[in-house]
């Protein structure tokens, strides 16, 4: 069974279908989705410029890691759901689409980012306020986090341009 | 017809060739758009999220939006300025776009509230009530301003 094959079952299934034939739903689930991206990807920067030591200096870490860390697990969440639910409703278009696979594999990284640094820097934000200066492996963190979770989005956005019989960005008046 | 002759006048300019005649023009300003518009309304959030009682327990809404209010203007900004750049490429058929027009007057009422009654609501002290009632509002405008740009691009 090939990679293609798999993507139209997904496509084929009740939910998928439901999705993609039903009237609003899948303008719904994108504006919910981009929604996330806008108020909890907010969040996100702002957590790394925190941790840059770039923005909310007057405000603990340890706050801003905290205070701002279950918001941004739901928001993820939703975006993810909705992202899957749009994904797998147009799933054989999706399939040939570079950006698309650019996009799984930063979020994939997302992923390995959060193994390597959520027990030596998430997880332990009171130590980071008690240094002296910010550690260089916070600020690798929230760099690494910067450039991917900056990235995302902009692949997201560059799906909706992908061409398959050029297999290159058309130009904004071909693309509306 | 004074509408048709400014359209087709703001049709001709050196932004609109820059976008629809280059490969990545387009592109690259709504990403600026985009990725900057996540930055206005992250910060703003946070304030809200303090007025809502949410989050940040141990400082105000008025330190959160002095630490802020730099990064909200910044990214409204730019969002704004993309946006403009964005209109240009072709402004008849933006004009013409319920839910441009839907967006853009979501986008003015959001930016106009969150300079009068949130900021000073915001900086003050304000009773749990209130707090709570201007984040919502707040929430509400920006999730509209999302929901319509979303809506341009979908329907256009």
């Amino acid at each position: 069974m090939s990679l293609y094959s798999i993507c139209e079952s997904i496509q084929g299934t009740s939910l998928m279908t439901w999705v993609e034939q039903t009237p609003w739903v899948y303008p719904i689930i994108m504006a919910a989705h981009l929604s996330c991206i806008a108020l909890f990807g907010g969040m996100i920067l702002m957590t790394d410029l925190r941790l840059l030591g770039l923005a909310l200096r007057d405000q603990s870490i340890a706050d801003v890691v905290g205070g701002l860390r279950n918001f941004k697990r739901v928001g993820f969440v939703i975006m993810v759901t909705c992202g899957l639910l749009m994904a797998g409703s147009e799933a054989p278009t999706y399939y040939p689409n570079p950006y698309f696979w650019a996009k799984m594999t930063l979020l994939l990284l997302v992923g390995v980012h959060a193994l390597i640094f959520k027990p030596i820097v998430y997880d332990h934000p009171e130590e980071l306020d008690k240094a002296p200066v910010i550690p260089t492996r916070a600020k690798v963190a929230a760099l690494l986090s910067l450039i991917l979770w900056v990235s995302i989005p902009l692949c997201g956005r560059l799906i909706g341009y992908y061409e398959p019989d050029e297999g290159k960005a058309p130009q904004a008046v071909r693309n509306r | 017809m004074q509408i048709d002759a400014m359209l087709a006048f703001l049709q001709s300019n050196a932004i609109a060739d820059l976008l629809n005649n280059t490969e990545w023009g387009f592109a690259i300003a709504e990403c600026f758009h985009i990725v900057f518009f996540a930055v206005a309304i992250g910060t703003i959030m946070i304030v809200d999220l303090r007025l809502l009682g949410l989050a940040f327990p141990r400082t105000t809404s008025a330190k959160l939006l002095h630490d802020t209010w730099v990064y909200t203007l910044i990214g409204l900004a730019v969002t704004v300025f993309a946006g403009m750049a964005l209109f240009l490429s072709a402004p008849r058929m933006y004009s013409l776009s319920g839910w441009f027009q839907f967006k853009a007057i979501a986008l003015l009422v959001a930016i106009l509230y969150n300079y009068t009654v949130h900021y000073k609501v915001a900086s003050s002290s304000p009773s749990p009530v209130v707090g709570v009632v201007v984040a919502a509002i707040s929430i509400l405008l920006w999730v509209s301003v999302v929901t319509g740009g979303l809506f341009v691009g979908l329907l256009a």
